[in-house]
């Protein structure tokens, strides 16, 4: 074959590959979006959702099929009961402290057409009660005493005890199921298969397929009782790389995706003219957790960190504001306490406290820690002030922050020694307490209440020995005051600042490209996705 | 041949015995475990765990944990992931397809292109093609793949939008399309990643072939061949290169797993949904069944890697004989 006809026949076989790329780009339906997710959603149906399955990826496609019978309103106060926005419940009332009952919107529908009733929400709830098939839900909905169908279309739900936010325990964690499909599964921890792989919601969307670890797509329910859906036909399309991600959206083959730090990242998709960012509060806070038990023996204290005028010096040596620029640009605050962005507590908390070196030293000074020999690293009886701080490799954020406190503190007379960790090798030694700080990062519920579970004496999840039992005290009255929380909630904060049982760090946004040809875009912070059903296309 | 077969085939499977169950100790023995990332990202209280330990077993013995995985096993049954809740058998099934599509694409490039131009090189000892080819595939054996996946996916991809930077097939394509259609946009999604492994693994088997092309183009049979007049293209094709093919089948061997693993990063950059990022995944949650599901595919690859390269030895050299 002459030569010239090789490289015309190479070039046509080039072309031909092109050609379907571009083509269906521009072929794109003007009310189909993709959106790019970092995990393909695996069961995305209530009360399945536990354990590994407890996924971002699952509860975004959940969301989109089933409804609750109200939503967090703007302000996502979570205590109380005004502020919620009716879904499945066209209403409801306070019979009295222990008693709620709920008027289901008479439209709502499943996706077979049959109508949303009372026992749908029963069972949903018998089932999320049940530790067998759903522990975490169950531990969630503990004060959930009974929950009743008086009607077809009226659900009482009873408390064992009167709280504060009885309204959203009895919405946001369950989403009704349809009882004329799964009556029988009702105790059983696996749903009928047929069920998993086709799930019927009665939510803005339809479940169409599912193409194993590439996409799922969706189809709007154009009867849905709340307004048709200004999309016709979603995509959502698993990338677990950001950087897959992000190309996705820079090559114009997705038209919403979430976009991580470092800065660089938002700003190459500022520098995208198709492209536009949006944020919205993120339930994500990082912090350094300072061990307050020795690593080594739990029973004795930590030989350094059991002092809090030394971890306020540590908090004090640390410039945050510094490391959130530089990591996150505008996109993070430096938090008051252990809150993230989606914590309405965080409304009227002070500033946190800015570096302050001199004032650090000195309380290093107070506690008898001096450079007595010269080499930069200050020493008491001997000791050098030497601490590890443990991080999973998998987080650029949390390494490159490291570093940055690192450098920090030895500035302070500290030495920090980085110990970078895989990810299970990194939980593992942290629930153990095999630690002197641990670089963590928390995904925290829209409710102040969780915050029970890491900080107080006896919480689930407080690996650092922290106590105070006044913190304790004044968390356990904020969870029941009917009013007045907000007041206690800050003194929590307070109190909580005062011990310095960590540095909390970052409180980030969560950041979205979004395609100019989006229109309407309303991303929520506790479910970026749930209003998907309201966005238009141009 | 069928007792030496059947030998080589018990031998085999003692292996591969040995392999599974040094993997399930070893992985049991790994610092970590699959609740401990949970436990990191929403606080979970020690009845969760309990419950959630007793569901996948971790609440019981090692031993019995083991009796129970390997009982299950003979019966074809690799256990259910803990991340998927799903049976590891069919995720396994669901991502070797696209694996199996990518490293074929990779072993085809690197075993038709990559043989001619390690023959290429061979023949023209010294020329500057010699050179240049060995220049350049080196070039492309010291790049680090994921790098290189990252600079093709941005350029080819985002800069210039001549193919998809990721993903496996357009999600917009209609289902009931053609299958050219549907051929064609498989191709395009396929052309980087396996553009990507081939530049940095085609030097191997260039220079394999080219080592041994040179080795047997100096033997005197190629001489006489040449002195009896037999022409140039025979001397190369006919003559040298089928008993060059030799130490390239080791190569073949080495490779077939690599087939079924594919990249891990390389299917991360494409986001290809492949079993190297889905075992990569599993190590990163220790998803034991999943773990264990993929790297016994592994261990029966390696094994019937070697199993294969010895038999075509057998087969193809009549100097090697059975038993």
């Amino acid at each position: 074959m002459p030569s010239a006809l090789r490289r015309s026949a190479l070039a046509a076989c080039l072309l031909a590959l092109a050609a379907p790329h571009t083509g269906l780009a521009q072929s794109r339906d003007r009310r189909t979006i993709v959106l790019a997710v970092p995990q393909q959603a695996s069961v995305p149906i209530p009360t399945m959702m536990e354990g590994a399955a407890s996924t971002t990826g699952n509860q975004d496609v959940a969301d989109q099929l089933f409804l609750r019978l109200a939503v967090l309103g703007p302000a996502l106060q979570t205590s109380g009961d005004d502020g919620f926005v009716p879904q499945l419940a066209r209403s409801w009332t306070r019979r009295d402290s222990l008693t709620l009952a709920f008027d289901l919107d008479p439209r709502a529908r499943w996706h077979d057409g049959s109508p949303v009733v009372a026992a749908d929400v029963v069972l949903a709830f018998d089932r999320a009660r049940n530790p067998a098939i759903a522990p975490k839900l169950a531990g969630l909905l503990r004060h959930v005493a009974a929950v009743t169908a008086e009607s077809d279309r009226r659900v009482v739900i009873r408390f064992d005890r009167a709280y504060a936010e009885q309204l959203y325990d009895a919405t946001f964690h369950v989403q009704p199921l349809p009882s004329h499909l799964l009556a029988s599964a009702r105790a059983a921890p696996e749903l009928p298969r047929e069920f998993v792989q086709h799930p019927v919601g009665n939510g803005p969307f339809k479940w169409v397929r599912s193409v194993p670890g590439q996409f799922i797509e969706l189809a709007a329910d154009t009867a849905f009782f709340l307004g048709r859906p200004g999309i016709g036909r979603v995509f959502i399309r698993a990338a677990s790389d950001p950087d897959a991600r992000l190309n996705l959206m820079l090559s114009g083959e997705a038209d919403a995706t979430d976009v991580s730090a470092p800065v660089s990242n938002f700003q190459r998709v500022a520098a995208a003219p198709d492209l536009r960012t949006a944020s919205v509060p993120s339930p994500v806070m990082g912090y350094l957790l300072f061990n307050q038990r020795d690593r080594t023996d739990r029973s004795r204290p930590h030989p350094i960190l059991s002092d809090p005028v030394v971890r306020r010096a540590i908090v004090l040596a640390l410039d945050r504001v510094m490391m959130v620029r530089a990591t996150y640009g505008a996109y993070a605050d430096v938090p008051y306490g252990p809150v993230s962005q989606l914590l309405w507590i965080r409304r009227g908390s002070p500033r946190a406290a800015r570096q302050n070196l001199g004032e650090a030293r000195r309380l290093l000074a107070s506690r008898g820690w001096t450079d007595s020999d010269g080499d930069g690293v200050l020493d008491r009886d001997g000791r050098p002030l030497a601490l590890t701080l443990n991080y999973p490799l998998t987080s650029e954020v949390r390494r490159q922050m490291a570093t940055l406190a690192q450098e920090q503190l030895r500035q302070a007379g500290i030495r920090i020694d980085l110990v970078r960790l895989e990810g299970p090798v990194w939980s593992e030694r942290r629930s153990r307490g095999a630690f002197d700080i641990d670089f963590s990062s928390v995904t925290q519920d829209p409710t102040p209440s969780g915050l029970t579970q890491g900080w107080t004496c006896h919480g689930g999840t407080n690996v650092g020995g922290y106590c105070d039992p006044a913190v304790d005290s004044l968390m356990e009255r904020a969870i029941a005051a009917r009013s007045g929380a907000d007041r206690l909630w800050q003194e929590v904060l307070r109190r909580i600042e005062a011990d310095a049982p960590a540095a909390f760090l970052y409180a980030p946004s969560y950041v979205f490209a979004v395609n100019r040809r989006v229109a309407t875009v309303r991303l929520r912070p506790e479910s970026a996705w749930r209003d998907l059903w309201q966005w238009s296309v141009r | 041949m069928k007792r030496w077969l059947a030998g080589r085939v018990a031998q085999a499977v003692v292996t591969f015995a040995l392999a599974a169950v040094l993997l399930f100790v070893l992985m049991r023995l790994a610092p970590g475990d699959p609740l401990g990332r949970l436990a990191t990202q929403r606080p979970l209280t020690p009845d969760e765990v309990a419950v959630l330990r007793a569901r996948y077993g971790l609440d019981q013995p090692l031993a019995r944990q083991f009796t129970a995985w390997a009982g299950a096993l003979l019966h074809g049954d690799l256990g259910t992931s803990i991340e998927y809740g799903r049976p590891v058998a069919g995720l396994i099934a669901e991502r070797l397809p696209a694996t199996l599509l990518l490293g074929g694409a990779v072993l085809l490039v690197n075993f038709t292109l990559g043989l001619w131009l390690g023959v290429q090189q061979a023949i023209r000892r010294g020329a500057l093609v010699d050179r240049g080819l060995t220049v350049l595939s080196l070039a492309g054996y010291a790049m680090p793949s994921f790098w290189l996946g990252l600079v093709l996916a941005w350029l080819v991809g985002v800069r210039w939008r001549v193919l998809p930077p990721a993903g496996m097939s357009d999600p917009l394509l209609d289902p009931a399309a053609g299958l050219g259609a549907r051929a064609a946009d498989l191709l395009a999604h396929l052309a980087l990643p396996a553009l990507t492994l081939a530049v940095v693994s085609i030097a191997a088997t260039m220079r394999y072939q080219r080592r041994a092309m040179l080795d047997v183009l100096g033997f005197p049979y190629i001489v006489a061949a040449r002195a009896k007049g037999v022409p140039e293209g025979d001397v190369r094709w006919r003559h040298a290169w089928r008993n060059a093919l030799f130490p390239v089948l080791t190569l073949f061997g080495l490779w077939l797993p690599i087939l079924a693993t594919g990249s891990v990063f390389v299917e991360s950059v494409f986001a290809w949904p492949g079993l190297g990022s889905l075992a990569a995944e599993a190590v990163g949650t220790r998803d034991y069944p999943l773990l264990m599901g993929a790297t016994l595919l592994v261990s029966a690859l390696v094994v019937a890697g070697g199993l294969i390269t010895d038999l075509a030895y057998a087969v193809l050299d009549p100097r090697v004989r059975f038993g």
